[in-house]
């Protein structure tokens, strides 16, 4: 039993980071907009599905994906943001809500129309493995994991140190302090979906050499970046990193012990638990980033 | 409005179509009344209490399986679409006080995942289910689910012009305006929220139920698809949110637009419907029903709906019954996690 302990621990951690990375943007862009973008999760779906085809189709390097597919995210975001999101600014939640909903299903199904409904795999890139903590781990999913990691930890210290991360940050806490204080709140949030949507888009592109994509990856993924922001609590950004960790580790571990399918409602049932236990989240401070 | 009047001229219409229809008409029939119950239901979480439901093909696939295992299991298909819309309103009675302690976004993403972790369960308790193969029944006649999905759309429409007027739909409102102060002003929102939610699962139930027996089969993607929810909320929005006619004028036209456009050109459709939906938020919001009434068609120039409707209210209370909502003792702190300003 020692063995597949490890291993399983290795996958799952391995597997935190990008709903780390997935459920990072999610919870910034929340934390400033206060509005839950339902179409985040077609970004990495979508996302996964042009790497496979850049890659796979055009015979493009990997490396050309990852820097096309976030910055072409990061301005599908923005378009979002401006079209739709900003237009709604004075309406009722509800109004955002169904927009980003419809959204996420104008692009579902045009991924469908564009890509069909199969999956595709980008099998070939980053293939062989490398030894860590004594267990055999897929390069894919190694680079996967430090890239997702490394970009989730280096969006907190951008958000901690520099002067537009605090900007960021005071819109999210108080936006009419950072009215007051001269901030263009603005330019906060076009910057925050721009940079929410590229690591939702860059989560994409991580996962296609590992992951099968298809265009309903999305739905699926953004239900399990939903259940690590609320254990994590909501808009905290080092919450959501632990708390990927810990439902990364979780989900492997359920779906080892229990099967797939209970593997993955495991997360929903410990995300009800902790609301009914704990509703602020495990880090949780109120809306905070 | 003589709602109760068209009810009884509705209740009329469906009563004859049986004996002078086709079988065409009485199918298509079916799916409009069933997407006009669903519809009303969803209204009521979603227009009065004004929490995005992006979750009731929870409800409705739940009713579906129980009643196609009790209708397996030897029963009549009437008790087991009454069992059905139980088990529905036990578990938006057992999910009630945690999901409602969500608020706008969370609430929305956390009952999506209740839909799709309920197709996982059907899915994956395929001992119980058949998993994707499915469960077939006997095929049952039509008409007595016509008649049972007429009655339950009727009584949809006129419980809902009754909450219009009643102290618990204008709490529902308050609840929408403004939780808080809801709140502040003695109104039990988490109990009354509960209530709400389990009035709009009722139905869904009962429906899901009635639509395994009226396909004779049912497996987890149509028992949890995504296209009844969509369907059900655009049709709702289209309509006019939390307004008495909205659902059933939004279910009418859409009805009809399916009718046109999803045997014809199944892959466009639901994309389409998302078309819909959007296109009514940025330039509808207030639905076909008050932009006919009141020729409003923005948001941002038009008062806060809720609160004017208990200003309209306060000069017409003529008999008291539409007084501002009760004074209760001791407001509860809001068990509020987020706050969704």
């Amino acid at each position: 039993m020692n063995a597949p302990v490890l291993e399983l621990l290795v996958g799952g951690v391995l597997l935190g980071g990008l709903y780390a990375l997935m459920a990072g943007g999610l919870n910034l862009i929340f934390g400033v907009m206060r509005v839950v973008n339902f179409a985040h999760g077609e970004f990495l779906a979508i996302g996964a599905l042009v790497t496979v085809s850049l890659v796979a189709g055009a015979q493009a390097p990997y490396w050309v994906a990852l820097i096309v597919v976030p910055a072409g995210a990061a301005l599908a975001g923005l378009v979002l943001q401006t079209f739709v999101i900003r237009r709604l600014a004075d309406a009722p939640l509800i109004m955002s809500l169904l927009a980003t909903y419809a959204v996420s299903t104008v692009l579902v199904n045009a991924a469908i129309l564009i890509w069909g409904g199969g999956y595709r795999g980008l099998p070939g890139v980053l293939s062989g493995s490398v030894r860590v903590a004594g267990v055999d781990v897929s390069v894919a999913r190694f680079t996967a994991f430090l890239v997702a990691i490394g970009t989730s930890l280096a969006v907190w210290i951008f958000l901690r140190s520099t002067r537009t991360g605090r900007a960021i940050r005071s819109v999210a806490q108080a936006p009419e302090l950072a009215i007051i204080s001269g901030i263009s709140v603005e330019r906060v949030r076009n910057i925050t979906f721009a940079l929410g949507s590229a690591m939702a888009g860059l989560a994409g592109v991580l996962m296609a050499p590992t992951f099968a994509s298809d265009a309903q990856l999305g739905s699926r993924f953004l239900i399990k970046a939903f259940a690590v922001i609320i254990v994590g609590g909501m808009g905290s950004y080092p919450g959501a990193i632990a708390a990927a960790m810990l439902l990364g580790i979780l989900e492997v571990f359920g779906g080892y012990a229990f099967g797939q399918v209970i593997g993955s409602a495991l997360l929903y049932l410990v995300m009800l638990a902790v609301l009914l236990v704990r509703p602020r989240g495990l880090l949780g401070v109120g809306a905070r980033i | 409005m003589r709602i109760p009047l068209l009810i009884l001229a509705l209740g009329a219409a469906l009563a004859i179509l049986p004996f002078v229809g086709s079988e065409y008409a009485l199918s298509f029939t079916v799916q409009l009344l069933m997407f006009t119950a669903l519809a009303y239901s969803w209204n009521i979480i979603g227009g009065y209490a004004g929490y995005t439901h992006f979750g009731q093909v929870a409800f409705f696939g739940l009713g579906a399986y129980v009643g196609a295992l009790l209708i397996g299991a030897g029963w009549h298909w009437l008790p087991a679409a009454g069992a059905a819309s139980l088990a529905a309103v036990v578990l938006a009675l057992v999910l009630g006080g945690a999901m409602l302690r969500l608020k706008g976004s969370f609430f929305a993403i956390g009952m999506y995942g209740l839909a799709r972790v309920g197709e996982n369960f059907a899915l994956g308790f395929d001992g119980i289910t058949q998993g994707g193969t499915g469960l077939y029944l006997t095929p049952a006649d039509l008409k007595p689910i016509y008649a049972a999905l007429a009655v339950i759309a009727l009584a949809l429409i006129y419980g809902t012009h009754r909450l219009d007027n009643a102290r618990f739909g204008l709490q529902l409102l308050t609840i929408r305006e403004d939780e808080t102060a809801a709140e502040a002003l003695g109104v039990r929102t988490t109990r009354l929220k509960i209530a709400a939610f389990m009035i709009s699962a009722a139905a869904p139930g009962a429906v899901g139920a009635l639509y395994a027996t009226y396909l004779a089969f049912i497996d987890p993607a149509t028992a949890f698809a995504p296209m009844t929810e969509l369907t059900t909320i655009a049709m709702v929005l289209l309509g006019g949110l939390g307004t008495v006619l909205g659902p059933l004028v939004g279910a009418v036209l859409l009805s009809v637009v399916n009718e046109l456009l999803w045997s014809r050109f199944p892959e466009l459709y639901l994309g389409l419907v998302g078309v819909i939906i959007l296109g009514a938020v940025l330039f509808m919001p207030r639905g076909i029903v008050n932009a006919v009434a009141r020729r409003r068609w923005r948001w941002s120039a038009a008062p806060r709906a809720g609160l004017r409707r208990l200003a309209d209210a306060v000069p017409a209370a003529d008999t008291g019954r539409r007084a501002l909502p009760e004074t209760a003792p001791a407001p509860r702190a809001p068990d509020v996690s987020v706050r969704s300003t």
